[in-house]
């Protein structure tokens, strides 16, 4: 089996959107916990397994105004953070 | 309101989040106790009927799809449910953690092997209130001590947290060197927690028996805060006369300096509860903490708990509390540690004046000091 680079939330993982579209994600096997903005929130519910990073920056282009050159660096390490801290897995994929 | 005193105060805006963090639920009415000072019992708001599993379960269900994150199981002794397990798999289900308030007679290897198989629990909070049966026993009852230190081993053994809670009382207040160390350095706990017996509840019929006087509180803050000294802050609080103790302190030094005000004080501040968490009753009716029985917002599974935790008019009324001057009332009258209060619980407010929107007298460092106290 390979790992994609299609990230896929953490089923297990609680989206708890709270104060306008700012987010606290909840992992309750762990009680870890991380705070998220609005764009950060986009980028957990479009992680499916079935996109990878760059589709997932170009659906935030699409749906957030002035994103930054840097988008894709940025959307890359918030999603290697949550990664490291569990909340995130790769989709593995069958040879 | 005075002019020195408005320049001190300002009030902060608040806001509130979409569902609460977290639900303090009485899953039972029933105990295997009978404490002297129990909160829970003898209380009139209070309707004495257990819930069945089903209606628990479908509610958890409702938690989940609103994201909260954690739920505090109390009673009544919440071990005394037959159906427990199938309680905590509906918790696990919907992607909760949970926590329990329990006098730990009644938590044996079963459960506990369970509880811990979960992963999800927090803590179990075991009440201790002496070093020995005799002290503990006085307002629990008979082999309610050696129950609970049976329950402490029982979870230690089982690698589950637990967290003892220690209700100061007039029996008690003359222990608390002996408990800190059966706790601390026999028992090998971490640390643990302190309150003390409020007027609520049972405790209103035994008052006289089982709430300290001036001179037991100003004794149990003077122990206490030597003890955390001593033992390097393995002693905490929320509430009772370590918090007293500390807050008084400041409150003091404040006052002596002319001091600009705290941030929260010279308002009714002293609860937050109603922005992060809320409660429901044994019988199901949903209301913004235990210590507010009587506010009744609605039923679980009849009403939305959303629809009452955004729009609740008695819980924004609650919320909003924070925007009431303690100027305005004749208790507060001319005293200088207005910029510097909070009014704190209003639980107790409720209890003792029969008002939430009322500073708790109990809290009232003037009365305190007015009675005999003294800072410490």
């Amino acid at each position: 089996m390979n790992q994609t680079d299609r990230p896929i939330a953490n089923p297990i993982v609680v989206l708890r959107e709270e104060f306008d579209d700012w987010a606290v994600l909840f992992n309750p096997d762990t009680a870890d916990a991380v705070g998220t903005n609005p764009v950060g929130v986009a980028v957990w519910k479009l992680m499916n397994g079935k996109r990878s990073i760059e589709d997932i920056v170009l659906e935030i282009k699409n749906s957030f105004e002035d994103t930054p050159d840097a988008a894709f660096k940025e959307i890359a390490a918030f999603v290697n953070t949550l990664a490291e801290n569990g909340f995130v897995g790769l989709e593995v994929e069958s040879k | 309101m005075p002019e020195e005193l408005k320049d001190k105060i300002e009030p902060t805006a608040s806001r509130v989040m979409r569902t609460p963090r977290s639900l303090d639920i009485e899953i039972t009415s029933r105990c295997n106790l009978r404490c002297r000072y129990c909160y829970f019992f003898n209380n009139p708001a209070m309707v004495y009927r257990d819930l069945p599993t089903d209606e628990w379960l479908t509610f958890f269900d409702e938690l989940g799809s609103l994201g909260v994150m954690r739920v505090t199981l109390a009673g009544g002794e919440p071990f005394i449910r037959e159906d427990l397990p199938v309680l905590l798999e509906g918790i696990v289900r919907n992607r909760m953690r949970f926590s329990f308030l329990s006098n730990g007679a009644l938590i044996g290897d079963e459960i506990a092997a369970f509880i811990a198989r979960t992963g999800r629990c927090e803590y179990v909070q075991v009440s201790v209130d002496g070093s020995c049966a005799e002290v503990h026993d006085s307002c629990r009852g008979q082999g309610s001590f050696d129950g609970a230190i049976c329950g402490i081993r029982t979870l230690q053994r089982h690698r589950i947290s637990v967290a003892v809670r220690v209700t100061i009382h007039r029996n008690n207040v003359h222990d608390l060197e002996n408990i800190a160390h059966f706790l601390l350095d026999e028992l090998g706990l971490p640390n643990f927690g302190t309150n003390s017996a409020g007027y609520m509840g049972t405790c209103r019929v035994n008052a006289d028996d089982v709430l300290l006087n001036t001179e037991e509180r100003k004794e149990a803050m003077a122990t206490l805060l030597r003890l955390t000294a001593k033992y390097d802050g393995r002693i905490s609080a929320n509430a009772g006369p370590l918090t007293d103790g500390r807050m008084w302190r400041r409150m003091e030094e404040a006052r002596a300096q002319n001091a600009p005000a705290f941030h929260n004080g010279g308002r009714l501040t002293g609860c937050g509860c109603p922005s992060n968490k809320i409660s429901v009753r044994a019988d199901g009716v949903i209301v913004p903490c235990n210590m507010l029985a009587h506010v009744e917002l609605g039923r679980i599974n009849h009403d939305s708990l959303a629809e009452i935790w955004q729009n609740s008019p008695a819980l924004n009324q609650l919320r909003n509390r924070h925007t009431i001057p303690l100027t305005g009332f004749e208790f507060c009258a001319g005293c200088a540690y207005i910029p510097y209060c909070t009014g704190n619980c209003p639980g107790l407010a409720y209890t003792l004046t029969g008002t939430v929107d009322h500073p708790s007298p109990d809290a009232c460092l003037r009365r305190f000091l007015e009675e005999g106290g003294a800072i410490v």
